[in-house]
Order: structure tokens, then sequence, then C-alpha cells
């Protein structure tokens, strides 16, 4: 009974063998988006608005409470930045920070490479790394400042010295759990072609973990920034030429309450910029152009 | 088992090798007292079931392991670390350096592992990418590619090591059943064209008799040989052949002699 079926069902089906055709060209089939979907999809431009909307906010709110030593206007602000900037003190302030900056972020890398590399190659390594990381990641970099300022006198050796261990240990555990988390087939591979020591480290640890390393960038630069201005703004006064963080503080003091929140915007303004533009920059040219993050 | 003590030296030599390695609460023996040849231009299959040792074994001549018991020789010399002499295929496709194209991957294998300029390195590679049909995807890289054209790059940088050995692990064990069939129609032209000496470590039976010149059977738990047979594909004109069924057959019956219903 059921076989008949199942014969019946076939023949309404017959069986064919075909040639297949060129496919259509669909590449050359567009259809164009308007031009509020093609506006829409730019990410720089979306983000732009939530900030113009952000200080439009900011206006109305300051020009309501009409309090101009509590909360500036968004304009008082920008006429007050454009003053300081012509008048060149606000740049060479930056300046000064952003040399403390690097000459410390780039020591705490170097440090925390350092140590990594000694952690990944010998047993006593990692346990050093792992005590001096459980160690000092949690203790605020700022809780040193006084023992820095005892050590180090006033002035940016000082500031430079918590930075470093603002940043170092954040790094260092990042590129040590990227290290770690490198496949035991690419460490093998790299074995294959008898690379070893850091030639090994070089050629095969370091890129196969760079996104993580990127990551402790990233969180080493927010931390460092962050570290420096809080640093300055508690003993920046005592430094000949201070940075943001003492621009801050002595624009407080006069009450210059705009220049306060032009210092602010200026502080947002270049981590917003690092972050954006400089690492997003190095992250399209390595860890999305090789697939390893998306 | 003990070996002839003719003055003829084997290319590769296990002799009576035992392995062990541990895990988090065990020391597990992969191999107990394994011994076997390889000869030149070989195509030696390592085939068992899993938990044979036949992946340990590999690992021990591409010199990540070291023996607890027995040695291992190439050339009358011993084995004691990895070399690009016994350049190795993985079954993982992460394989490839996701760093570096294609391209970049077998100049990478070449450049590190010998005296070549970059423009030879750079000439050799796309040689040997032609060889696996990728020229067009030489500055791909690798998560662009498809699981079977990875392993077709690891296989051509391997090759392009011009090592003494090839040790393949499986390499196409991750691949779907139509592009594993392609695969180890390449690879056995690839053979022909320059007759490189390979062990290749496997669980599929089939697979063992379209590769192999000589398969080594292994028991599992610990991995001890069971049998070797001499195998040579070429010589049928149809993969059906009555006597490539029985040979299935038999080999079946060896590796499961105990376990009926084993499944691999």
């Amino acid at each position: 009974m059921s076989t008949t079926k199942t014969i019946t069902l076939n023949n309404l089906r017959e069986e064919y063998e075909r040639e297949v055709t060129a496919p259509v060209a669909h590449q050359e089939v567009k259809i164009e988006l308007s031009l509020f979907e093609r506006l829409y999809n730019i990410s720089a431009l979306r983000k732009g608005f939530i900030l113009v909307l952000l200080a439009v906010i900011w206006q109305i709110y300051a020009v309501n409470l009409n309090n101009e030593l509590m909360f500036p206007t968004f304009s008082d602000t920008i006429k007050g930045l454009g003053q300081v900037i012509q008048s060149g003190e606000l740049v060479n302030r930056t300046l000064t920070s952003l040399k403390v900056l690097s000459i410390a972020y780039t020591s705490g890398i170097l440090l925390a490479g350092t140590l990594t590399v000694i952690a990944i190659t010998t047993r006593i390594g990692t346990d050093l790394l792992e005590t001096l990381t459980a160690m000092f990641n949690p203790l605020p970099a700022i809780a040193l400042l006084p023992l820095a300022l005892l050590w180090f006198g006033l002035g940016n050796p000082s500031i430079i010295f918590v930075i470093i261990h603002a940043v170092t240990w954040p790094i260092a555990l990042n590129i040590y759990s990227g290290f770690m988390g490198v496949s035991n087939t690419l460490r093998m591979v790299g074995k294959n072609y008898e690379l070893t020591g850091l030639r090994f480290v070089f050629k095969i640890l370091i890129p196969a973990a760079f996104a993580h390393i990127l990551t402790g960038l990233k969180v080493g630069w927010a931390f460092s920034w962050r570290t420096l201005i809080a640093a300055e703004l508690v003993f920046g006064v005592s430094s000949g030429s201070g940075g943001l963080g003492w621009f801050i503080f002595e624009k407080k003091n006069q009450l210059d309450i705009n220049l306060v929140f032009a210092g602010l915007l200026t502080i947002i303004i270049i981590g917003v910029v690092v972050e954006n533009v400089i690492f997003k920059f190095i992250e399209k040219r390595t860890v999305i152009k090789w697939g390893m993050k998306f | 088992m003990s070996t002839p003590s003719t003055p003829h030296i084997p290319f590769v030599d296990v002799r009576h090798l035992t392995l062990q390695y541990k895990t988090t609460e065990h020391l597990v023996t992969a191999t107990h007292d394994v011994s076997f040849h390889v000869e030149k231009g070989d195509r030696l299959i390592l085939l068992g079931p899993s938990g044979c040792g036949k992946s340990t074994i590999l690992k021990a001549i591409g010199g990540y392991m070291k023996p607890v018991g027995g040695s291992i020789n190439l050339n009358g010399v011993e084995i004691k670390k990895p070399g690009s002499d016994r350049g190795m295929v993985f079954q993982e496709f992460d394989q490839l350096l996701p760093w570096k194209t294609a391209l970049e991957n077998i100049v990478f294998a070449i450049r590190e592992t010998s005296q070549c300029s970059e423009v030879a390195a750079i000439q050799e590679a796309r040689k040997w990418l032609k060889k696996v049909n990728l020229s067009k995807f030489e500055n791909s890289y690798p998560h662009a590619l498809s699981g079977g054209m990875k392993q077709r790059v690891a296989i051509a940088r391997c090759l392009a090591l011009k090592s003494k050995v090839i040790l393949m692990d499986e390499p196409f064990a991750s691949l779907d059943a139509l592009t594993r069939q392609k695969m180890q129609e390449e690879l056995f032209e690839l053979w022909q064209e320059t007759k490189f000496t390979m062990v290749f470590v496997t669980h599929s039976i089939d697979e063992a008799i379209t590769l192999g010149t000589r398969i080594v059977m292994l028991s599992p738990h610990p991995g001890q040989v069971v049998a070797e047979l001499n195998v040579d594909l070429s010589a049928y004109d149809s993969r059906n052949h009555p006597e490539l069924i029985e040979l299935k057959e038999r080999i079946s019956r060896i590796l499961f002699k105990d376990q009926l219903d084993y499944v691999i």
C-alpha cells in the first residue's frame, strides 16, 4: 500500500540534471540608501549628535540656573577655553602634563613587559608577578603620593612614580593573561621553527596576544591619565610649572570657574581623542585586520 | 618486538617508546613499548581509535615530548627537541599565524628556518601556494580563509620547510567529508611531485588506505602496536576493489577484535 503511494509521489516529480547558468551579477544591482540612512550609518556622526545634545542641555540648564560661580554656561566655557588657548597658557599646561605622562606611561609599559617576560619564562617569575600584582593592583596610586614626596621630593619625579605604579600592574596583568591565552598550537608552530627565548616572545607571543596587550595599554592609558590629573591637583602646587591638574586647581582658587570647566573639557577631549583616534587606528591596522577582534 | 640487527639504519627509528603525560590528577601512560620504522619516501600512517596515543607519538617525534622509555632517532641521531627538520601540520585551524597573510606565513617559516633572502623566500612561498592552488589568496589573512584553505596553506608552509620528515596530526579531521576527500587527493598528488617522507596520524581506516604505504595500527589505553600492514592504493583501479574491501575488514578486525561495537 505504502509502496504504491511512494511510487506515485515520485512519479509526480521528474528527475533531472542541468547545466548551471552564469549567476546574475548581484553586485551591479545597487539600491541607493536614503540620505538619512547613509548619515545614520556613520558612527562618528551619531556620537557627534549626542555630544551636541549634551552641550545644548548644559547650556539651557546653566542659563536657567544663572549662577556662573557654581555652573557656568557652555558658551562661557568655550569662550574661556578660546582665551586660554590663545594666550598659550592651556597649551603649555597640557604639554607639561603630556610630557610627564609619556615618560611615566612608557616606563610603566617597559616595566610591565619585562615582568611578564620573566613571568612566562621562569616559574619563580610567575610567582613574583602574581604576588606583586595581587599586592599592588588594588592599591590606589594616590595613596602612594605622600611616600613619593618623601622619597623624590616635590615635583615631577613623584608624579612619575605614582603613575608608573598606576599603569604597571594592570598592563602586566593584561599582557600576562594574553600570553597565557596563546593557543598551544601556535606555540608548537613557533617551537617547530626553533624559535626560543626573546625571538619566540617577539615573533609569536606578542603578536598572538596583541588583542590583550592593546586592552592593557588602553586600561593603562586611562589609569595614567586619571592619576596624573589627580596627583597634580593634590601636589602640583609646589612644582614650578604645573600641568592641567594644577591649572584646574589654580583657576578654582581664582574663581574662574568657566576656566575650571575648560580644563575639565580639555581632559575629556584628550581622553576621547586618544581612545577613539589613536587606539582605534592601531586596532584597525592590527587586531581587526587580523580577524582577532571585531 | 625487537629491531632487526642489520647494518641498515632506519630513517626514523622509534624504539621501545613509552610515553607518559600528566593531567591535573593523573599520570597517564599514553603508549607502551611502541616500535616501528619509517623509511625515506614512506607515507606511514599511525592508525588507531582515540586514546591509542597516536598523536602523542607524533608529538614525541616532533620533539615536544620526552620519552619515559625508549628512543626516537632520525637519521641515526636521537631526537631531543623540536626542529624544522620535522615540519608539523596540526588538526587545528588556528595553526596559521593570524597576523600574517597566507604568503607571509610561508615566507616567515622559510626565513626563520634558513638563510634565505626575502626575495627568494617570497618566490619559494609563491611556488608552494601555487602547488596547493591558493595563488589567488596569497594576500588573504587566515581568518578570511575556509578551513580547507587554511589546512592547504599549513601543508604548503610545512613542505616549504623542506623537512626530512613531515608529521601530520589528523590534518583533515575537522574538515567536511567532501573537502576531506579532495584534500586527500591533493596531498597524494603533492607527494607524487616531491616524494617527501610523511608520518600521518588518523583514526579513519579509509584515509589510512587512501594515503598510506605502510599502516601501523595501535590499540588503546595504553597505545601498543598491534599490526603493521603494507598498502598501495595506486595498484588498484577502483576504490571498491574486492581486495581493498577485504583489507578494510581486516583492519577493523585487528583494531576492534575485542570490542565489537566500538565506535571510533
